[in-house]
């Protein structure tokens, strides 16, 4: 097979692409041109972007990596512009290629979906063996990132527009220089590549300063790794193994915290039906709500400063337990302090864990203080954890300077030349550092990033950045399987990698991307050869390349030294906890519209970090809990939750030098006295998008006190702050929704969640109308399982990417018109103070029997033979009747053309700009109708994947028919993201698929039986595995309370209450 | 039939007991049928009055704003209202069973009233009828451009197209668009018909040849002959046949759009004939406080118009009003009765939730203020019976507003709720339709008669054959 590659010449003029930035119609984009980048207007006025250029130039395909490439002429480039017509692609058809994005945690291994040559759609890749397939919501977004039109486009010097061949040769004079005053600021990075530029560097520039900074890295988990058992080791969990599992500050079941991968196993040993081992136990202690946290089985709410003292509490009992005496030193070195922990909890919870020694697991978070940490592994060592549920492993860790030692050395004046790689320290690193004035006296500073970010405009050279869908690279996952990045199209707007600046700065002449991973590739890989890089390529990894395991032993005398720094909670202090953002992340984000609206797991908050505080310290603060005073709190006793269309308190926050204001909500479950607040809002000047966004909470953060402030004054402003959430209402409202019930309740009666509440005495159903039969082969049913879901929000944002769902911004969002086809409920339930979690996917139900299609009066929406709710966008005329008639409100209709004018122009009608940025149409997934406005819009079952299916199979089936030959499995969106495999999509009329094994699942049920609607969405009751000795058992797994009514019978005067009252049934009514 | 005992008539000729047979006259101060002919002919003959000129300099520019709104509406899409998620329909169908409502006192009145034989209905049941007309065009711009794409609400009608595809007869939403559309079609056809010998009257006084020939086109050469009497009141009789099912099925058929529902709140069995009586009810409300005003400014209307004919509207608004509480406290005891927690919870919120406002306004409105009216002096006091009929305008409105939007509002997943609050658009739209309506009032009052001449020339004493005749 000869495939003859033609690799586009490199465009000497950046004209076409630069013009892009016009064609999106930005109107901000033009204030920035003519007001504060005056130095690009030249170069932008032009234009001329014809569809042929882009065809020619973004159409580039990759071929098949790995298929007879050795023989082709080009072989160290695989992308091929699209207009060749490549020989395997057949046009409309998706290739996949493996690759993956690398991630704080080592990377997401990911399947790339590209669509005439352009990448539309990210997956997990299943094959990878720290990976389950699926994703958390940034990988999900990434497809959004490498479109965003925001991206910086241009390289500068001095504010001025330069081109790449003065960079080149720039980074080449570095790279003649000694090298005496070069420092290096990037990212932690699990790359072997990078690591192996690194080495060459430093043995070529001996005094380099390689430093390593980014907000939330594990920095240290790693400190109290090393105290404990030396340099580069690092624990693998097995939750597979574990029956009792501790999370200490640790949001492990968020893939966004952990990465992909770290928690699998887990979901597998909470199902209650699982042979051969038993449903496992998950305590978790932390100050305000995580998923986490809303899968415990026992919750402690406690402050970050206080879990210190939990876990030298919890150490000692367990020092004497297990007779420990390294634990004992490492709990006693540890300064202890005054709380409130109820001693009974951490009794009964030592009790558990001494009772699985070696089959437990405890966990701290990667930013609890390292003090912490070591007193974990320390206990972890004690139970024998460690080598059982905790594999431990020798890491490829190359200690680096940090950004202090950086700043010291600038400080000094030793940095006169300073590469910023992918980083942004004048806006996040630590505010006692003063990264600005400190970059101020570096005179070269080269910023790689991609936006003309904070750190962009205060340094001298500003290069795009290549997205790691543009790049060659790889990455180590966790374990340390070697993992490929290989580039799904050519950089859209000739971004560089960090990989190719660091090979022009040791002195190599063309930066070559795939020859660079190669080399690196041939140093791990046991036998190199041409067959095992293309399958490397192929399947994205290279196998058997995980981390040797090593037997570490736990070192006393290191660990309580390290021990001995903690800090001691103080006293009666208000402490000030700093959050990973479930949507921009450390603020990397910041620019991506679907994350922005994605609600944050637990507030529902969208498009603003709030700064969450609990009820009993709202109230002792003077902060609002509603916003109707007198009338609103008579309200509120009368069961209304009148905190609809919220609107915060700003609030002022000072550690004494800084402050920084915040609009604050009362989140229940919230540790008292303490309050937490997300990174990464609030910048400034760098998009449109990003401006008035959130707060900025870095000013506050300091080198001492990365995870949490202690003692931090705060003023209630009389202010306020409209917040948009997605879900205002917090209480199940004593309705059976989401269905729940204890371990024991499950043992005794396994089908308890089909007779919940008005199920257990409604009469036979019976229809007026005959519907038309369902009678295709294929029957298409989904699965959800309330046991393993998180709400992550992964399979939001997968939808939202694969079904060209629009974003409508902070405005709509309080208008409660958002669009999401899959939206995750969050009900809280108990008292208030203390509730109780639930997570509740909810998208549509394709009723078999719909109440939105007998109302719909132009037949838009109607049943397919397979049992799909379908929706005839042409035929739509938006009456909105069938989103009134349907009962899970899952129908979105498109009150404005959401995809064609900008969100702030909305109102303006015709007078706003129209159109969509042209990089934006090519994220689109092409076989999704983009929806206009006027139609209503929901949940598909991602029809074109089953179509893709259907089509699929007519080609194998060939002369036979069809009907006999299988379909070949596919997922859905959601299905695919899911992290724990909560959602089953499949053929319920095949007994054997899974989807018709889990429908069969006791646990099963279908949500308002009594409408007769019958949905082909069957949810599996949560089943919650309380330890009946600890405080506060009997009310776990009680959210419905325990009778067979539910709260069916539920007075009125209750109503709001209703999940309070679950004490009232203590027995199962008589019917 | 008529009780009335607040004759103006001298009866010095009768006896005691004689005086308590004779009927009240429907027309007062012995009004010949040349008054008759002349005064209400004079109201569209004279010259323009200076009010008519402030009314409408009032009125026509909210029909501007109303007709500026709904282009805005079109060219920008449904979100300019606060209609939201969970509430999908609010003041858009709101607004649309209001001025539906309102479009039912007119065609009962001239279709029922007529059939049963009250004569009392032939002073008041042009101008209602003509109310009728233009509160159903107010009510009809709500459902035509409500929807999300106005320009392909063709797909409503039955008419062939490319793609082949029907209507959904199972919707009631596609009910509604016939039965309005056939309501509106037989008032318009049962109004006109009744206007022709007025017009030709008209046509027959006038001056000019401009408004002979308009007068004479629209009398469609009406001579008075004895055949065309005939065949005039054969053609009435049929439509106030065909109108009389149609008073009763256009509210229920709106009231469909609801009670086939699952939504707890608006599915229910009651809603038919509780729209129908609330309609009633609200119709003739706004037929009195229309009424009172136009005959404040015609004085000698009050002949026809007499204090009688607004005591017995006032008694149907008391009894409708009635029904109408009736069926919201059934409405409560059965979400009590039927155990559904969902239902309970709908009824619940509607008078405790976070529109507990609307609840009351409209309970008080229908229910509480309509019980003046069991007093006749209040009956009978044309400023307070102005008063009073207010509430039922507004709190039908009420009404209309709690069925829709707040039981949206709350339904089945609490995940769900939400709150619809009105943008501006919402509120000068409806306000517009209010200008529009007063517009078209206003336009027929002073370019059509008023009152039905002929017939209330039918009922005058001299009309009757044997007038007089028991006396001598």
């Amino acid at each position: 097979m000869k495939i003859n590659f033609h690799h586009p010449a490199p465009e000497k003029t950046p004209r076409i692409w630069r013009s892009l930035r016009e064609l999106e119609n930005d109107p901000e984009f033009e204030k920035h041109l003519h007001t504060e980048f005056p130095r690009g207007a030249d170069v932008y006025q032009d234009s001329g972007l014809s569809k042929r250029d882009f065809i020619k130039l973004m159409g580039a395909s990759i071929a098949l990596a790995g298929v007879g490439l050795t023989g082709c002429r080009r072989p160290e480039s695989y992308l091929v512009p699209f207009t060749k017509g490549v020989e395997f692609t057949i046009p409309g058809k998706f290739l996949y290629y493996a690759t993956s994005m690398p991630a704080r945690f080592g990377a997401i291994p990911l399947v790339a979906t590209t669509s005439d040559g352009r990448p539309t759609k990210l997956e997990g890749n299943p094959l990878h063996p720290f990976s389950n397939g699926g994703t958390d919501t940034f990988a999900q977004a990434e497809t959004l990132n490498l479109y965003d039109p925001h991206r910086s486009k241009q390289i500068t010097e001095n504010g001025k527009p330069s081109s790449r061949e003065a960079f080149d040769a720039y980074v080449a004079s570095v790279a003649q220089s000694d090298g005496s005053n070069l420092a290096i600021l990037t990212e932690p990075s699990s790359s072997p590549t990078r690591a192996r530029l690194r080495a060459a560097l430093q043995t070529k520039f001996p005094k380099l300063v390689w430093a390593e900074y980014d907000p939330l890295a594990p920095t240290a988990a790693n400190a109290a790794n090393e105290a404990s058992f030396g340099s580069s080791v690092r624990l693998v969990p097995q939750f597979s193994r574990a029956d009792v599992i501790l999370a200490i500050d640790s949001d492990f079941l968020n893939p966004i915290e952990t990465g992909i991968g770290y928690a699998q196993g887990f979901s597998a040993r909470r199902n209650p039906e699982q042979k051969g081992a038993s449903m496992n136990r998950l305590y978790a202690v932390e100050n305000h709500y995580t998923v986490t946290g809303g899968m415990a089985d026992h919750r402690l709410r406690c402050k970050i400063s206080e879990t210190g003292e939990f876990a030298r509490q919890l150490g000692l009992a367990l020092a004497a337990a297990t007779n420990n005496a390294a634990l004992a030193e490492v709990a006693n070195a540890f300064p202890a302090s005054q709380t409130s922990i109820d001693p009974a909890w951490i009794k009964e919870c030592a009790a558990d864990l001494a009772k699985n020694a070696g089959s437990s697991i405890v966990l701290a978070g990667p930013m609890t203080p390292a003090p912490v940490q070591v007193l974990v592994n320390a206990i972890n060592n004690a139970l024998g954890n460690i080598g059982s549920t905790l594999l431990p492993v020798k890491a490829d860790l190359v200690p680096a300077a940090s950004i202090e030692d950086l700043a010291a050395a600038i400080d000094k004046g030793n940095v006169k030349t300073l590469f910023l790689m992918g980083v942004n320290p004048v806006y996040n690193a630590p505010a006692n550092l003063g990264f600005k004035e400190l970059l101020s006296k570096v005179p070269d500073t080269v910023h790689l990033g991609f936006f003309e970010d904070e750190t962009g405009t205060a340094s001298r050279w500003h290069v795009p950045a290549a997205h790691f869908l543009e790049s060659w690279g790889d990455c180590r996952t966790f374990d340390g399987t070697y993992t490929s990045v290989q580039p799904m199209i050519l950089p859209l707007w000739n971004g560089v990698s960090e990989i190719e600046v660091l090979n022009i700065l040791s002195g190599a002449t063309a930066p070559e991307g795939p020859s660079l991973v190669r080399e690196t590739f041939n140093a791990i890989a046991p036998q190199a050869t041409a067959e095992s890089w293309n399958a490397f390529l192929r399947d994205g990894f290279l196998p058997e390349s995980a981390f040797q395991q090593i037997q570490p032993t736990f070192n006393a005398a290191t660990a309580s030294g390290l021990a001995k720094k903690g800090a001691p909670a103080k006293a009666d202090a208000l402490e000030l906890v700093f959050l990973q953002s479930s949507s921009v992340d450390d603020g990397r984000y910041a620019n991506n519209s679907w994350l922005l609206e994605t609600p944050d797991f637990v507030t529902k908050v969208t498009w603003d970090n709030v700064l969450m505080v609990s009820p009993a310290t709202a109230v002792r603060l003077g902060i609002k809990t509603n916003n109707f005073g007198l009338l609103g709190d008579v309200a509120e006793k009368m069961g209304n939750d009148v905190n609809y269309d919220l609107i915060g308190d700003i609030v002022e926050l000072s550690d004494g030098k800084s402050t920084i204001e915040a609009a604050a909500i009362v989140a229940p479950g919230h540790a008292d006295d303490s309050l937490s607040i997300a990174l990464g809002y609030g910048r400034k000047g760098v998009s449109a998008l990003m401006d008035g966004v959130g707060f900025d909470a870095y000013p506050l953060r300091s080198s001492n006190s990365m995870r949490f402030l202690d003692g931090v004054t705060i003023k209630v402003t009389d202010r306020n702050y409209p917040i948009a959430q997605t879900q205002e209402h917090r209480s199940m409202e004593g309705r059976d929704l989401v269905r729940e019930g204890s371990l024991e309740r499950y043992a005794k009666d396994n089908a308890f969640a089909q007779t919940m509440g008005m199920d257990s005495h409604i009469p036979p159903n019976i229809s007026l109308y005959t519907h038309p039969e369902l009678n295709a082969k294929d029957q298409w049913g989904m699965t959800v399982d309330l046991n393993t879901c998180t709400g992550c929000n992964a399979c939001v944002v997968a939808c939202q990417a694969e079904n060209n769902v629009p974003v409508v911004g902070k405005d709509q969002v309080r208008k409660n018109r958002d669009m999401a086809w899959i939206r995750l409920d969050r009900y809280f339930a108990g008292d208030s103070s203390d509730p109780e979690m639930l997570s509740h996917a909810i998208m549509c139900q394709h009723c078999e029997n719909a109440p939105c299609e007998t109302v719909c009066p132009v037949n838009a929406t109607v049943h397919s033979e397979d049992g799909l709710n379908l929706m005839a966008y042409n035929r739509c005329i938006g009456t909105r009747y069938c989103a009134n008639n349907c009962p899970w409100k899952v129908r979105r209709f498109n009150y404005f053309d959401y995809n064609q004018r900008p969100i702030d122009e909305l109102y303006w009608g015709p007078l706003a700009k129209k159109g969509m940025a042209d990089s934006l149409k090519m994220s689109k997934n092409p076989n999704v109708t983009v929806r206009m406005r006027g139609v209503m819009e929901k949940c598909t079952f991602c029809i074109q994947r089953i179509e893709e299916a259907k089509i699929s199979r007519l080609v194998e089936a060939g002369p036979t028919p069809a009907s006999d030959t299988p379909i070949a499995p596919f997922k859905v969106a959601c299905q695919q993201a899911c992290p724990n495999d909560s959602i089953v999509f499949g053929n319920i009329a095949d007994p054997k698929s899974q989807v018709s094994r889990m429908r069969k699942d006791p646990r099963g049920y279908v949500m308002f039986k009594y409408l007769n609607v019958s949905p082909r969405v069957t949810y599996l009751a949560r089943i919650r595995n309380p330890n009946p000795k600890m405080p506060g058992a009997d009310l776990v797994g009680m959210a419905n309370g325990s009778g067979h009514h539910g709260d069916a019978h539920g007075e009125h005067a209750d109503q709001g209450h209703v999940d309070s009252h679950s004490d009232h049934h203590t027995e199962p009514a008589a019917h | 039939m008529s009780n009335a005992s607040a004759s103006a008539e001298p009866a010095e000729q009768l006896t005691a007991e004689e005086k308590q047979l004779v009927r009240a006259p429907l027309v007062l101060n012995k009004r010949t049928m040349g008054w008759i002919s002349n005064y209400i002919s004079s109201i569209v003959e004279a010259k323009t009055p200076i009010w008519w000129y402030v009314a409408m300099a009032i009125t026509a520019p909210l029909t501007v704003m109303c007709l500026a709104m709904l282009v805005y509406l079109i060219a920008t899409g449904v979100g300019v209202w606060g209609n939201n998620h969970p509430v999908g329909w609010a003041w858009d169908i709101t607004n649309f069973v209001f001025w539906i409502g309102i479009g039912h006192a007119g065609t009962l009145i001239s279709a029922i009233l007529f059939l049963t034989r009250q004569k009392w209905r032939t002073s008041i049941n042009r101008a209602a009828e003509a109310m009728t007309l233009f509160a159903v065009v107010c009510a009809g711009i709500y459902p035509a451009l409500h929807v999300g794409r106005v320009w392909m609400a063709w797909f409503l009608a039955p008419v062939p197209n490319a793609n082949g595809i029907w209507q959904n007869f199972r919707s009631p939403l596609l009910w509604d668009v016939f039965a309005v559309s056939t309501y509106f079609t037989v008032s318009v056809l049962f109004w006109y018909t009744g206007l022709i010998p007025d017009l030709a009257t008209l046509r027959d006084r006038c001056k000019t040849k401009i408004r002979k020939f308009i007068y004479g086109v629209l009398a469609l050469g009406w001579r008075g002959g004895n055949r065309q009497w005939r065949h005039y009141e054969m053609a009435y009789l049929i439509l106030a046949g065909l109108s009389t099912p149609l008073v009763l099925s256009v509210h229920s058929v709106v009231s469909f759009d609801f009670a086939t529902s699952v939504v707890p709140g608006w599915h229910t069995t009651i809603f038919p004939p509780y729209f129908v009586a609330g309609a009633i009810f609200g119709g003739f409300a706004m037929v009195l406080t229309i009424m009172i005003p136009a005959c404040a400014v015609y004085k000698p209307l009050h002949d026809l118009v007499t204090i009688d004919h607004v005591d017995k509207m006032c008694k149907i608004i008391l009894l409708t009003g009635s029904i109408v509480g009736y069926a919201y406290l059934m409405e409560l005891f059965i979400a009590w009765y039927g155990s559904n927690p969902y239902e309970q919870a709908a009824f619940w919120y509607r008078a405790f939730g976070p529109y507990w406002w609307a609840y009351w306004s409209m309970m008080f409105c229908n229910v509480i203020a309509p019980q003046f009216f069991w007093f006749k002096c209040l009956r009978t006091h044309l400023v307070w019976v102005w008063i009073i009929v207010q509430f039922p305008n507004a709190g039908m409105w009420f009404e209309r507003f709690v069925i829709i939007a707040t039981t949206l509002a709350r339904d089945f997943m609490p995940s769900a709720w939400g709150m619809f609050h009105p943008t501006w658009v919402d509120i000068l739209t409806f306000v517009g339709t209010f200008g529009l309506f007063g517009t078209l009032f206003l336009l027929f009052i002073r370019f059509l008669p008023m009152i039905c001449m002929f017939e209330v020339k039918a009922v005058l004493p001299e009309a009757d054959p044997h007038h007089g005749e028991a006396h001598h």
